[in-house]
Parts: C-alpha cells; sequence; structure tokens
C-alpha cells in the first residue's frame, strides 16, 4: 500500500503543488481582500484570484521622498522639545514653530518648509546654540510615519481600493515614500495628496431655547502650532495641544479675537467645575442640557461637517474671561481615547501633510490609463504563451521523442502554473517585470530538464534504478550548481530599490526554488517510469 | 523533418590559440565599442529615461494624423517619436528639463489635451533621482558578478577553470552592452535586469562542461562534446524564447519586455561563442599543460 507512495513521492509532490496552486487560484477566499462598500467578487479582477499591479490595470505611482532636512544626536540639554522648536524657529526666517518639529526619541530637530535650504538651517541650529552631530536631508521617522499614515487616510476616504502607501530606502539611505493607486491617473493622485480640506472652530451657544452658532472663532490660518495627539499627564484621556497665533498684520490678533469670542458667550460662567460638561449632539446641531444646564460648546468643524466638540476647562475659561490666555495662547484639545486625539490632530491639519512631498526635485511619478493597462494584460498572456511554444518547439526538435519531451513541457508548464498559485496566494500583483520572470522560469526550467534527460539517457540503456540513480544525482549537482548562480546573480534586484524589478527578481528566483527542490525531482522520476528497462 | 542535430566539432584542428582567438577579438571589439562610448557621449551606454530623467507620454494613435499633430503640439522639441503599430500608440520622450520636470510633465500633458490627443500613459523622472537609479544599478550588477564569480571558485576550488567561467560570463555581459550601443537600445532597468539574467543564464553552459571535463570519467574531447550536446540545445531553447518575446513585446510596444528579450538574445550567442571557443581552449590548456606543470 504504501510503496507504491513512497516510490513515486516526488511526482506525488508535484501533484499536489499543481492541486494547491489551483485553489489559490480559483477558490473563494483567496481573492483581493475587498475594500469598504465593495463585494469580494468586484474585487476580483477576472476569473482567477491573481491581482494585477499598475502596470497591467491602469494606475498611478508616485515616489518621492518627503522634503526637509534633519540634525541628528541634537543635545537637548534637558530643555523641553516646545523650547528647542522655538529656539531653532526664531533662527529661521522663512519657517515658523509649525516647519520645526522636535523629537526627543530619535534626538533630532527637522524642518519642514521646503524653502529652508540646508545651509539656513545649519545657521539657525548653530544660532539656537544645541550641539548636533550633522545635517542630513529628509525628514525623521516619525514624521514620516506620520506622513503615511495621513496618505493612507486620504486613500481610505477617497475609496480607492487597491491604494497603498510605502516607505522605501534607496541605496543612498534617502526615503522615499512610494503611494501607488490603482484605475487612477496622475493628475488626480497629485490632487488627492495636495488637497487640503479647510478646518475652522465654531462657538456654539444657547440662543433662547435654540442654539445659535458663530462661525469661524479660529480659522486654519489662525494655528501657529499643532501638536501631535500625547497622553494625559495626570489620569486617563488623552489630548493634542494647539498655539493660536497672537499676532497680526492689523488689528486684533487671532488669540485676542478668539479670547473675546469665548468671553462673550460666557464660557466662564458655564464651567464652573469639572461636572460642567459640553451637551453639543452633532445629529440634531442642538446643545442638550447636561446636569442642568445647556453650555456653550467648541465645535471641531473639517470641510464644513462637525466632527468633534468641546466643552472648556475652568481654568481656562476664567483666564481667558480675564484676558490674560492671549499672552501665550495654547490650549489643549482634550478628549477620552488616545486614538481619537490621534484623529483630532489630523482633522486640525485638514488632511496637509505634515512634510511635503518633494515630487518635481526628485520623485517620479508614473501612470498608466485603465484600457492601456488591459491591452497590456492581454499581449503579456500572448507573449507568455508564445515562448511557451517555442521552447516547446524546439524541444520537439531536438528529441523527436514525444516520452521525453511532452513530460518536459508539461512539468516546465506544471512549475510557471505553481508560480501563478503563489502569486495568488501571497496576493502579490503581477507587472510586466513578474511576466519576464515567468518567462525566464520556462526558461531556465527547461534547461534544466534538457540536463537531466540527456545525462540520464546517455551512456546506453538505463537498465536499473541504480544507473538511473546515480546519473540522476549527476545531473542535479549541474542544476543545483546553476541554480545557486541564478539565485545569487538576482538577489541584489531583490534588495535594491530599482522600481518594479525587485518584483522580476522574486519570481524568477521563486522559480527557480520551486524547480530544483519539486518540478525536476518529478520530472527525473516520471523519466525513469519511462526509461527504465525492466 | 527538421531535427536539430548539434554539430560535432573537431577541437584538435585548431590550436587554443586560434581558438580563443576569435572571442576575445569580440571582446576586445566591444570594449573599444564601449570605451568609445564613453569618450564620445560620456557612458558607457545609452541612457534611458529612467537614469537620465526626463518625461515619457503614450499618446493614443486614433488613426487620424497623431504623429502630424504631435510635431505642432508641444511646446519643447520632443527627443524621439516611436509609433508603436500593434499597439496604436505613440511614444514620445522629452529629455529632463533641469529645472522642473514635475511642471513639464503636467504641461506637456495639458499641450497634448489641448490638441486634441489622448495621453494614455505618464512616466515622469526627476534627473537627481535618476543618477541615483544609475549609481544602484550599476552597483547591483557589480555584486551579481562578483557573488556570481565567488561561488563559481567555492564550487570547482581549481583557478584555471573557474577563471574561464568567470572569463566568458564577463565576456556575455560586455558584449550585448555593445550591441545595445550599435543597435541603437537604451539602458533601462529592463535591461538592467536582462543583464543580471546573462549573469545566471550563461554560466549554466559553462558549469556543465567544466563538470564534465573535471568531474566524469572519460576522454577529454569526449567530455566535450558531451557536455555540448546537452549545453548547446539549452541555450538554443532559451535563445528561442526570447527571440519570441523580443518580437512579440516589440510589435506590442511593450518595451521592457523587448528589451529584456534582445539582450539576452545576444547574451545567449555570445555565450554559445564563449563556452564553446573560448572556456574549452582554456580547460584543454588546464587539463594538458596546466596540470602536467
Amino acid at each position: 500500500m504504501l510503496e507504491p507512495i513512497k516510490e513515486n513521492w516526488r511526482i506525488l509532490l508535484l501533484v499536489v503543488v499543481v492541486i494547491g496552486s489551483s485553489v489559490a487560484l480559483f477558490a473563494p477566499g483567496f481573492g483581493p481582500e475587498p475594500a469598504p462598500g465593495e463585494s469580494a467578487s468586484e474585487a476580483q479582477q477576472g476569473v482567477t484570484n491573481l491581482q494585477y499591479g499598475l502596470d497591467l490595470a491602469g494606475g498611478t505611482r508616485v515616489r518621492a521622498p518627503l522634503s526637509g532636512y534633519t540634525a541628528t544626536d541634537v543635545a537637548f540639554g534637558g530643555d523641553t522639545p516646545g523650547t528647542v522648536a522655538e529656539a531653532v524657529a526664531a533662527e529661521l526666517e522663512n519657517a515658523s514653530v509649525r516647519n520645526v518639529g522636535v523629537v526627543p526619541e530619535e534626538s533630532a530637530v527637522e524642518v519642514t518648509e521646503p524653502s529652508v535650504t540646508e545651509s539656513q538651517f545649519r545657521a539657525a541650529m548653530d544660532a539656537s546654540g544645541y550641539e548636533y552631530e550633522s545635517i542630513r536631508s529628509g525628514v525623521t521617522q516619525e514624521t514620516r510615519d506620520e506622513t503615511m499614515s495621513v496618505i493612507q487616510g486620504k486613500i481610505n476616504e477617497a475609496g480607492l481600493s487597491g491604494g497603498s502607501v510605502q516607505q522605501v530606502q534607496s541605496i543612498t539611505g534617502e526615503y522615499f515614500i512610494l503611494v501607488e493607486v490603482p484605475g487612477q491617473g496622475r493628475q488626480e493622485v497629485i490632487d488627492l495628496l495636495e488637497e487640503r480640506g479647510t478646518v475652522r472652530i465654531d462657538v456654539a451657544y444657547p440662543d433662547g431655547n435654540g442654539t445659535a452658532v458663530q462661525e469661524g472663532a479660529l480659522i486654519q490660518d489662525d494655528f501657529e502650532e499643532i501638536g501631535t495627539a500625547a497622553q494625559s499627564d495626570r489620569g486617563t484621556g488623552a489630548y493634542v495641544p494647539v498655539t493660536v497665533r497672537n499676532t497680526a498684520e492689523s488689528g486684533q490678533s487671532p488669540a485676542h479675537a478668539f479670547q473675546d469670542a469665548v468671553a462673550q458667550r460666557g464660557f466662564a460662567d458655564a464651567y464652573q467645575t469639572q461636572a460642567d460638561r459640553c451637551g453639543y449632539n452633532p445629529e440634531t446641531g442642538e446643545i442638550e442640557t447636561v446636569n442642568g444646564d445647556r453650555n456653550p460648546c467648541l465645535l471641531l468643524v473639517v470641510d464644513g461637517e462637525v466632527v468633534n466638540s468641546f466643552g472648556m476647562d475652568p481654568g481656562l475659561a476664567d483666564s481667558m474671561a480675564a484676558g490674560s490666555w492671549a499672552d501665550t495662547g495654547n490650549f489643549r484639545l482634550t478628549t477620552g481615547e488616545f486614538a481619537e486625539a490621534q484623529t483630532i490632530s489630523l482633522n486640525l491639519r485638514a488632511g496637509a501633510l505634515p512634510a511635503d512631498l518633494d515630487i518635481s526635485g526628485e520623485g517620479t511619478s508614473s501612470s498608466i490609463s485603465a484600457s492601456q493597462g488591459e491591452n497590456f494584460r492581454t499581449y503579456s498572456l500572448v507573449i507568455g504563451v508564445l515562448s511557451v511554444f517555442a521552447v516547446a518547439g524546439m524541444v520537439f526538435l531536438r528529441y523527436r521523442e514525444p516520452r521525453v519531451a511532452l513530460p518536459m513541457i508539461v512539468t516546465a508548464l506544471a512549475e510557471v502554473y505553481a508560480l501563478l498559485g503563489f502569486a495568488a496566494l501571497l496576493g502579490y500583483p503581477l507587472e510586466l517585470a513578474v511576466i519576464a520572470g515567468f518567462i525566464a522560469v520556462v526558461g531556465t526550467g527547461v534547461d534544466d530538464l534538457v540536463i537531466i534527460a540527456d545525462q540520464v539517457m546517455s551512456e546506453g540503456e538505463v537498465n536499473s534504478q541504480t544507473v538511473f540513480d546515480s546519473r540522476f544525482r549527476q545531473a542535479f549537482w549541474v542544476i543545483g550548481a546553476a541554480a545557486a548562480t541564478t539565485i545569487i546573480a538576482m538577489s541584489p534586484l531583490m534588495v535594491l530599490s530599482l522600481g518594479d524589478l525587485s518584483g522580476f527578481a522574486i519570481f524568477t528566483i521563486l522559480g527557480v526554488l520551486i524547480g530544483v527542490l519539486i518540478t525536476r525531482p518529478a520530472y527525473g522520476d516520471i523519466l525513469r517510469r519511462l526509461l527504465t528497462v525492466r | 523533418m527538421v531535427a536539430i542535430e548539434v554539430p560535432e566539432v573537431n577541437y584538435t584542428d585548431y590550436s587554443n590559440r586560434q581558438l580563443a582567438a576569435v572571442p576575445l577579438a569580440f571582446l576586445v571589439l566591444a570594449l573599444a565599442i564601449i570605451g568609445g562610448w564613453v569618450v564620445a557621449t560620456g557612458a558607457p551606454a545609452n541612457l534611458g529615461l529612467e537614469f537620465t530623467g526626463g518625461v515619457e507620454l503614450r499618446v493614443a494613435d486614433d488613426g487620424g494624423n497623431a504623429e502630424q499633430q504631435i510635431q505642432t503640439a508641444f511646446e519643447r522639441q520632443p527627443d524621439s517619436v516611436r509609433t508603436i503599430a500593434g499597439d496604436d500608440v505613440i511614444v514620445v520622450t522629452f529629455q529632463a528639463a533641469e529645472d522642473d520636470p514635475e511642471g513639464l510633465a503636467n504641461d506637456l500633458q495639458d499641450q497634448a489635451e489641448a490638441a486634441g490627443l489622448t495621453t494614455t500613459a505618464v512616466d515622469q523622472v526627476s534627473p537627481s533621482f535618476a543618477s541615483d537609479t544609475a549609481r544602484t544599478a550599476l552597483f547591483g550588477v557589480a555584486l551579481a558578478f562578483l557573488g556570481m564569480s565567488v561561488l563559481v571558485f567555492a564550487l570547482f576550488r581549481t583557478f584555471v577553470p573557474s577563471l574561464a567561467v568567470v572569463a566568458s560570463a564577463f565576456s556575455d555581459l560586455v558584449i550585448p552592452i555593445a550591441a545595445m550601443n550599435l543597435l541603437g537600445i537604451q539602458m533601462t532597468l529592463g535591461t538592467i535586469a536582462a543583464l543580471l539574467m546573462i549573469i545566471g543564464y550563461s554560466v549554466d553552459s559553462d558549469i556543465l562542461l567544466n563538470d564534465s571535463v573535471l568531474r566524469r570519467t572519460g576522454e577529454f574531447y569526449e567530455s566535450v562534446s558531451r557536455a555540448m550536446r546537452t549545453g548547446v540545445t539549452m541555450t538554443l531553447t532559451s535563445i528561442a524564447a526570447m527571440v519570441v518575446m523580443a518580437v512579440v513585446a516589440s510589435l506590442f510596444g511593450i518595451g521592457l519586455l523587448r528589451d529584456i528579450g534582445i539582450i539576452l538574445s545576444v547574451g545567449l550567442c555570445a555565450d554559445l561563442m564563449n563556452t564553446y571557443l573560448l572556456n574549452v581552449s582554456l580547460l584543454r590548456w588546464y587539463k594538458f599543460e596546466g596540470v602536467a606543470r
């Protein structure tokens, strides 16, 4: 019972791999992850579970560094990040505190205003008196991560399924942000990336039995700095620190105007203790009664929609009523959850990236229309099929013996099929470069089968298992050596950031591995059964 | 019926010097061409968009007089205009603008639209990014070659036969680059991939030959002809696949696949010559004279 299995395990393994590939290719559940609001069958492209990259489906790829400079290993001398940022910003003419980031975890100070040159930043760092190791172009890890999450948020919000954003590092150590959006044109994607919403803070207050809203108590330009979300130092909860500008070209500064508006709406009277809360109901737009009072509220409005409402700390309300708050101009938007604070911070920025993508300076972008992508898909299928025919033709011409040639072609095809199964299983998007890899795999695959066939059939009849085995082993040494050189030659492409060529390298290497470990041994077994004289 | 019969070469008729002369002449010629290119253009090959920076537009050819429209549509003179018949597309390339390639891409797209042309794809590469890519690519090829050489020396552990493999792989790499220059093919990321592929592919037949001569029993010429029968078949099947890929892809205007196909075809042809002339002569010298010393 077990004997046939033991004897033919190589062939059986190949059969199992082929069946597994079929499952990965056609069974539901292995398909692409559907976007929100999309059904699984809509996410599927064509009859298989294969996913197609931009080349073959149409879409846009933008790859650019974030503009800015970073001073590394800065000695803060015990100063708070805020103090350091202010000191550096004060030395820069064309940047404000908003454009200077201080990251204590990385001991780094960065400037994200694109117009600041490296020498200006160096001069500012020297003048501010903080010791630093060196200045490099680019921004800090924290800013890169934050930028990525902002871009991801934009892609999700726009409902673009399959859109992705990632960081890649070039050989010179520079970081790039890589954004890929299927099905969208170049201009649309760049617009999406550069688009900024409008954000403002309104004051809602009770007006008789109803609710009145004073719009635009603070608008986007009024903020000098919008901090990142932070965990509250006492008790639970989180907050976003913001600073309102206390300078004005003419007339009242935004901080004073905001202070007056708050004082006028009676925040100081309404918020006496921590028990006084904001009862704003975003669905009705009315202030509801909380603990017997209808208190005025601050509303965070993004693109015309109220996204958060806030009450006010008694101390803050008092200092505004007394008129002393505007001198510093900072307050905290507090909330229960850290995640919510992060959203508020993102909302306040209204889609502005923490640092600009330098697409024109050092970036690349490419875009392919959907119809072009579809054409490429058909063409590459045609090219693949014709290449296989060419190889098959050569093999038949050489051996003129279907017993040898036919299994050879079938095995080579099984190799490609297994690779396609892998691609579907991993959800790796097929691109032109990957198709080239497939064709290369057919080429190398057949090469090695030729080695096996010639080796086994040379030196006369194969009249015993032992003779076959020894010849097969000899053939395998050459195949293993050849496979190792291919893998070594291809591996730099896999790790170097050279556009879409890593796909080519990955699939060539994967193909070689599948070939050496699974399909070529199986071909050996098939050949043995056909040739061994019993 | 036509059949492929690998011819038996009578190596005894030729001296080692005679055998090695042909591939060495090719190698010297190729190096001279590449050297000439460096002197004349400052680069070893015609660098493509990815290595120089610039903008490439694919414009739909809707049967009208799109090609004439292209001549007048843009404010800048295009650096090249290629028509791809199989795909009804015209590829228009502009070399990098020093100042603002991003703006250039937008402007060109707008100008094309204003002239009633439909752009189906836009590629834009900035010059500084391009030079970075060129450095990375060079580094990648060097690293792959080095890795291959180390592996070959580790596999055979004898100097001359290993050197024979590495030398013929080097020549396999240099000849296609020279051929690219002569054929006017630009160096792109696709051709870099193809060059790396040659490193992997072309040593197969050399390894087969060395294995047959050094590790098997049997007389020298018998071993060579045995390895040749297998090796030539292998290389020919690969060439067949690559030629088909190159021809069909250029009909359809898929530059990446066409470039990989052409480079590999040339490289594999060079490999046939290098393996069975250069490598064989070095091996014969090693077998009959080198070992005796």
